[in-house]
């Protein structure tokens, strides 16, 4: 069965790339991560996207006249292979291209389709300093990691602490700059940052760094780090096995179901996400649609996510009225307030990281509650 | 033909080749049971590949191997020596890093059908007293004859029918060679068959019942130990006379 | 003074576990010359093992016996189905195919299973605090020594007491003579890769019991480690192993506890540089042995 719908797929791609597209056609081109570390975020993206394009596609294509396809090729998680990949689809003749959620290859994909002026969209990356190292042909879409910080920083303010600790890889720019933003935000606001450590991503040994935490004297009000898996288990997990209490803070990639299976762990913990599905909102909907078609409970916001970029490129394409990819970016550019189901999202006026809200959820119970939900003032949001 | 003329080992068209490298050349050589047969010849002669080939170590073709009515091709070494040959290699070859215990345990691991181990072990160390001496050493630390009639004992573990011995001599002191070389008699006299390679020409006749001489891969000579001794080859070859 | 035990506990655990993977790599190398990367894909395996045991509603002291019965299975299997054809091969060969088949069990499990990680629920009661004394150690790192302990007695009176260990120390040394002891090659390297597949399954649960999920890529890291630790004990030697897992946990553990905060994002490239240090002065690693490594 699996063989059958692998052959398939290798046949429709091998029909894709071989048979010129309809002067209608969107041709949209995936240089995104079947294997390695960035699969566990581009695949459910995808499958998102995927429902959301198979149902542009039954309704006879966007605004009824231009039916998407798609052409995807795997990266590696890595970022030559991205570029690579990206030269491919560029020269198969994509009219838009989507990159993995993550800075450093949605660079190196962008600067081939800046080159060619085609825009790209990366799936999930949230480093705000994506689109300047590009160029006005790239996006992302989810809230970046100065957006991210900030709500973090208002709610641990609003909760009355005065001090904390941040812990930080440099491996990543998601690992290190969030919790600095955190930090800025935290202080401008009156709060004292008493210290920041720092830890090896992968390496799942904490005991050190905890140890140091554990000999704080005061102990710090709130500990923040934008660490996940499989480091921000094992760090919690030794943080309490060393006794220590304060409660902690972490950010969008610890949206995942091990998060949720750490029982009394994890109790407590705050984080951002992209989107929460309360009673009535376009989530739930989403997640009930999601459920029906697929059997399954979505397990990671980062369906919806995928399925919101549809929206994005939906509205874009129709805006544009046009397939031209200069158009499209235009189209993308100029997004205002639109309804995602994940929340409004505006392009307009930013650099090409969206305005998105972020919501604030704390885990409870081994599920999860609502803390807050919105987007911060503007100038409140660090500076990339 | 008795039972005692038919030959333990038969060995016909034997040919060892290391990728072009032919170092046995289709040789054609007989152990009777009770016999000390030595395999005599130059360095590089192809003695050492004969007996590995014969325990399934060298690659090795042949018409016929035969030992104990088994034919050997095809056998790996392991059920070979299990079968009731085996070969006490060049250079002795003990676990350095085992006890002398140690060595002589995996010697009859594999044995306890052939003769009971504990019996072997019993009997082995009342032959080596040195080896009593040192049961609980690394074999690592045993002087060179030491090492010898530990590799020696560690193969008579295995109760074998057909002991195969590779320069046994090699690189020891005068006094020890002779010690080696009445252990050989002695171990034909209570009933053991032995290959034995040997640079030592003159002691190997001494000892042996027949011979055969090996030169670039082939047999050049062969016949009763005596004839050997009294051949003119040998006599300006090995013997310097 | 107490923090500084404290990091010499936690140097402790962390070196064990290194210690078991490192030791799990020597083995097999020790008797075939093989350096097996997919060492870490054994312990992937027990994670998903243990698991899915879970799941299924074993009860986790069962999950565990699964998990590492699960891994010594695959290890045999791994020397059965990829290495057993390459015995006695270069070098090379033996590296790129265990190169390939890390790859190959990657992407099945991402095609497989997901490429997503999957919770494993580790019991509450292994979330808890050991407090002794002024020092606190965390339920999972008081287990992950104990048990290190215990396997490296295991395993030495294994490799002293009985005919196999004794067999497989006399492989490492010379496989070829111990062959003419009557001993199957296979059996002893088949012996070799269980062993190699239980130490990889007990490291792979008290790897899975820190971070509680197992993902297709969780192998990739332990085995670099690994690699360096048994380099730093000098390649092939058992105790040479065990001594490099826990120099190099006690290298990372001091750095990371002692090294000035604006230098603590260079913690590996300074702890490599200690590595490549030991190795100038013995560049055969800390407990080299003669290599003799012939089938």
């Amino acid at each position: 069965m699996k063989k059958n719908k692998l052959l398939l797929l290798s046949a429709a791609i091998s029909a894709l790339s071989t048979v010129p597209a309809m002067a209608d056609d969107l041709v949209i081109g995936f240089a995104t991560a079947q294997t390695g570390y960035l699969a566990p975020y581009d695949q459910p993206n995808l499958a998102g996207l995927q429902l959301k394009i198979d149902e542009i596609n039954a309704a006879g294509g966007i605004a009824g006249k231009f039916p998407i396809k798609t052409i995807i090729k795997d990266t590696r998680t890595d970022s030559a292979q991205t570029a690579l990949v990206a030269q491919e689809l560029v020269d198969e003749g994509a009219q838009l291209i989507i990159t993995p959620c993550d800075a450093d290859p949605s660079i190196a994909a962008g600067m081939i389709t800046q080159d060619a002026g085609i825009p790209a969209i990366s799936f999930c990356a949230t480093t705000p300093t994506l689109p300047l190292a590009v160029g006005d042909h790239m996006f992302s879409n989810y809230p970046a990691d100065n957006v991210q910080a900030t709500m973090l920083a208002n709610h641990a303010i609003e909760q009355g602490y005065k001090t904390a600790y941040i812990l930080t890889s440099p491996d990543t720019a998601y690992t290190l700059k969030l919790p600095q933003y955190f930090g800025q935000v935290f202080e401008a606001k009156g709060g004292t940052l008493l210290g920041e450590g720092t830890f090896t991503m992968g390496q799942q040994d904490f005991s050190a760094e905890v140890t140091k935490i554990a000999a704080m004297n005061p102990q710090p009000d709130v500990i923040m780090t934008a660490a996940y898996e499989p480091d921000f288990p094992a760090f919690i997990r030794q943080l309490r096995g060393a006794g220590v209490t304060a409660p902690i803070i972490g950010a969008d990639a610890i949206d995942s179901p091990t998060t949720f299976s750490l029982g009394e762990l994890a109790e407590g913990v705050v984080f951002s996400t992209a989107g929460h599905a309360t009673e009535g909102s376009a989530l739930e909907a989403f997640n009930a649609k999601w459920q029906e078609k697929t059997g399954n409970a979505p397990d990671t916001i980062y369906i919806a996510n995928g399925y919101d970029l549809g929206n994005i490129i939906e509205a874009a394409v129709t805006a544009a009225d046009s397939v031209e990819p200069a158009a499209i970016r235009d189209g993308i550019a100029n997004l205002e307030n639109l309804a995602g189901v994940t929340g409004p999202i505006t392009f307009k006026g930013t650099n090409g990281m969206p305005l998105r809200s972020v919501a604030l959820v704390r885990v409870k119970g081994g599920d999860r509650e609502l803390v807050a939900q919105g987007l911060p003032e503007a100038a409140d949001i660090p500076a990339p | 033909m008795t039972p005692s003329d038919e030959p333990l080992l038969t060995i016909e068209g034997l040919t060892v080749s290391y990728g072009p490298v032919e170092a046995v050349d289709g040789i054609d050589l007989t152990v009777k049971r009770g016999e000390i047969v030595t395999l005599l010849g130059a360095n590089g002669a192809g003695k050492s590949s004969t007996l590995n080939a014969l325990v399934g170590l060298a690659p090795r073709k042949a018409n016929r191997l035969v030992f104990a009515g088994i034919d050997l091709l095809g056998l790996p070494p392991e059920t070979i020596v299990r079968r009731g040959m085996t070969l006490v290699p060049e250079g002795r070859r003990v676990f350095a890093s085992l006890t002398v215990e140690e060595n002589l345990i995996l010697g009859g691991a594999k044995h306890a059908k052939r003769g009971n181990p504990a019996a072997v072990k019993a009997d082995m160390l009342a032959r080596f007293p040195i080896l009593a001496e040192r049961l609980h050493q690394k074999a690592g630390l045993l002087s060179g004859g030491e090492q010898q009639m530990l590799a020696i004992g560690r193969a008579l573990m295995s109760s074998p029918d057909l002991l195969l011995l590779d320069e046994p001599s090699l690189g020891l002191a005068p006094q020890v060679v002779d010690a080696i070389f009445d252990l050989i008699r002695d171990l034909r006299d209570q009933g053991l068959t032995i290959l034995l390679v040997e640079q030592n020409v003159a002691q190997s006749l001494e000892i042996a019942d027949r011979g055969y001489v090996l030169a670039n891969g082939r047999i050049e000579l062969q016949g009763s130990a005596a004839e050997l001794r009294a051949s003119p080859e040998i006599q300006n070859a090995y013997l310097g006379a | 003074m107490e923090i500084f035990l404290q990091q010499l506990l936690n140097a402790l655990s962390l070196g064990g576990t290194y210690a078991l993977l490192a030791l799990g790599l020597a083995v097999v190398f020790s008797i075939i010359g093989l350096i097996n990367f997919a060492h870490g894909e054994l312990m992937t395996v027990t994670g998903y093992a243990v698991c899915f045991a879970l799941i299924w509603g074993m009860p986790f002291p069962l999950a565990v016996i699964a998990g590492l019965g699960v891994a010594m299975t695959a290890a045999l299997l791994m020397e059965r189905v990829a290495f057993r054809p390459v015995r006695g091969a270069s070098g090379t060969t033996l590296l790129l195919t265990s190169f390939a088949v890390s790859a190959i069990l990657r992407v099945l499990f991402q095609n497989l299973i997901s490429a997503r990680p999957i919770p494993v629920s580790i019991p509450a009661s292994l979330s808890g605090v050991v407090t002794i004394g002024p020092l606190h150690l965390g339920m999972i790192q008081l287990i992950s020594i104990i048990v290190t302990l215990a396997m490296l007695l295991g395993l030495n009176l294994f490799l002293h007491r009985t005919i196999a260990g004794r067999a497989m120390r006399a492989a490492a040394e010379d496989f070829a003579v111990l062959r003419l002891m009557g001993l199957r090659a296979n059996s002893v390297v088949a012996t070799a890769f269980a062993i190699s597949g239980l130490l990889a399954g007990v490291a792979g649960i008290l790897w899975v019991a820190q971070r509680g999920s197992v993902d297709p890529l969780m192998g990739a890291l332990p085995v670099l480690k690994a690699f360096i630790a048994a380099i730093i004990g000098g390649l092939g030697s058992l105790s040479g192993a065990v001594a490099g897992g826990f120099l190099l946990g006690f290298i990372e553990v001091i750095l990371q506890a002692y090294l000035p905060e604006s230098l603590l994002p260079y913690r590996d490239a300074f702890a490599i540089l200690l590595v490549i240090s030991v190795l100038l002065f013995r560049p055969q690693g800390l407990l080299a042995r003669k290599t003799l490594v012939k089938l």
